[in-house]
């Protein structure tokens, strides 16, 4: 019951040795990944390679069976105030199909302990293009429509951590690009975004890193600038398109 | 102090969002009620009973409604958080994470005692008894207090698994025999007229069902919802 004072340190995250078994078999083995606030960091890799696992554990939904991983300088404990400073997309939206986008936004409002929950939903709805529909039921919002409903609850307490779990999948192509330019807006020097994308060529030009996760362990992470220094890694690339 | 207002706080929002879930969707309370009303007409057409039998077998037959009724809800509520990952929006929240299971565990306790509150007047038409009596319903008050906080918990350890809705009848039903025996007995004694003070056996035995439980899920809910 007792929540610890939220981190002041800059946003970083570390993880090393990192190992999650799923019936007895490592899906991440001694995985090692170092993020600094700025970064935007495409996650690639094939299906079922671990991506999803890898974001889910530093969303803290799931525990990794051993390993180091230090959020903000400290050792990663899955604490209510280090939740604060996450944001986190996954495959599903996470909301209530018969409240409207309004109630589903104000219902984590407040369990996000916003200071002034109409305000900043308001504002959260408008950047989503939302706000003519804010009184309609989820359920009856188009795939597009969800993703960006998902992105204001994401970024309604201002998280200095974002993770996307494959954010395009299911996109058509204005909606795939009304992403790509909320993406855009979304960097800051104090914030970390990893996402992972099955096909992330539409991302070379927004993300400044990206991490190839293969066999349990990240065998490569660089700027996207010097991406031509990775032969094998532009070779997926380019089978992925 | 202000670390406990925030927990009180967010078990509020739980509830409050189940309840907001349920006056929109009205998939949970109808069906309930349906189903123990439908337990009430059948078993009054198909049995004609003695009056001083009366006693026992609407107290059986209460609890058998109530528990099948709470049974759909729990069902209910498990499939509102499993569809769209709603859960996973809980757990991300914030807040401490046993906040999340007293709150579906006193929304679950609102809709059943709610079902048993329009059920008594039922019953009291059809089984010539007066069920509006004041430690029947502390006893309904225990016993379903008791039963939901069991049942959220066991409904939570099953949202994962694909058969959950017949998973959570077969972990729950045995686990839930000493609190049905408990809420029977004491329903039917408080029917009969026995005075609280002979009761009080079943009446300590809800309670610390009612503590055992509430404890279980503030100590594993947590843990039973790891990866």
């Amino acid at each position: 019951m007792m929540m610890p004072e939220p981190h002041s340190d800059p946003a970083r995250i570390v993880l090393a040795g990192l190992v999650k078994r799923y019936h007895n078999r490592p899906v991440l083995d001694h995985l090692s990944l170092s993020l600094e606030g700025g970064q935007f960091c495409i996650l690639v890799g094939a299906n079922g390679a671990g991506k999803t696992t890898l974001l889910r554990i530093l969303a803290t939904l799931t525990r990794p069976d051993e390993g180091e991983i230090q959020f903000f300088g400290e050792a990663w404990e899955p604490f209510p105030a280090l939740r604060k400073k996450i944001g986190y997309i996954g495959h599903k939206p996470m909301f209530y199909l018969d409240l409207t986008a309004a109630e589903n936004l104000h219902h984590y409002a407040r369990l996000y302990h916003c200071d002034d929950p109409s305000e900043q939903i308001q504002t959260a709805l408008h950047a989503a293009g939302l706000q003519n529909d804010q009184h309609k039921p989820v359920r009856t919002f188009s795939r597009g429509m969800q993703q960006r409903l998902s992105i204001a609850r994401a970024l309604l307490h201002e998280p200095e951590i974002l993770l996307f779990d494959e954010p395009y999948t299911g996109l058509d192509q204005p909606a795939a690009q009304s992403l790509d330019r909320r993406l855009k807006d979304l960097r800051s020097p104090k914030r970390i975004i990893l996402m992972s994308a099955h096909r992330p060529q539409r991302l070379l030009t927004i993300a400044t890193h990206i991490a190839w996760l293969q066999n349990g362990i990240i065998s490569h992470h660089l700027p996207v600038a010097e991406l031509h220094t990775a032969p094998a890694l532009q070779d997926y690339l380019q089978e992925t398109a | 102090m202000k670390g406990f207002t925030a927990y009180l706080r967010a078990i509020w929002h739980v509830i409050q969002k189940d309840i907001r879930v349920e006056w929109r969707g009205r998939q949970g309370v109808p069906v309930m009620l349906v189903f123990s009303l439908l337990i009430v007409f059948l078993f009054n057409f198909a049995l004609q009973l003695s009056p001083d039998l009366q006693a026992g077998l609407s107290a059986g037959l209460l609890w058998v409604s109530l528990a099948f009724a709470s049974t759909l809800g729990l069902n209910r509520s498990v499939s509102l958080e499993h569809e769209n990952n709603a859960l996973d929006g809980l757990l991300l929240a914030p807040v401490d994470r046993s906040a999340i299971y007293f709150g579906k565990a006193l929304s679950n306790f609102a809709f059943t005692f709610l079902v048993a509150l329009i059920l008594l007047p039922v019953f009291s038409l059809f089984y010539a008894q007066n069920m509006l009596k004041l430690p029947l319903i502390l006893f309904i008050l225990l016993g379903v207090g008791a039963y939901t906080s069991l049942g959220t918990l066991l409904a939570t350890l099953s949202i994962q698994a694909r058969t959950r809705d017949v998973l959570l009848p077969i972990l729950l039903y045995p686990l839930a025999l000493p609190i049905l025996i408990a809420a029977v007995e004491g329903s039917r004694g408080a029917l009969i007229g026995q005075p609280l003070a002979e009761l009080q056996s079943w009446l300590f035995l809800l309670l610390a069902s009612n503590i055992l439980f509430h404890a279980a899920g503030l100590m594993f809910f947590e843990t039973i919802l790891e990866e």
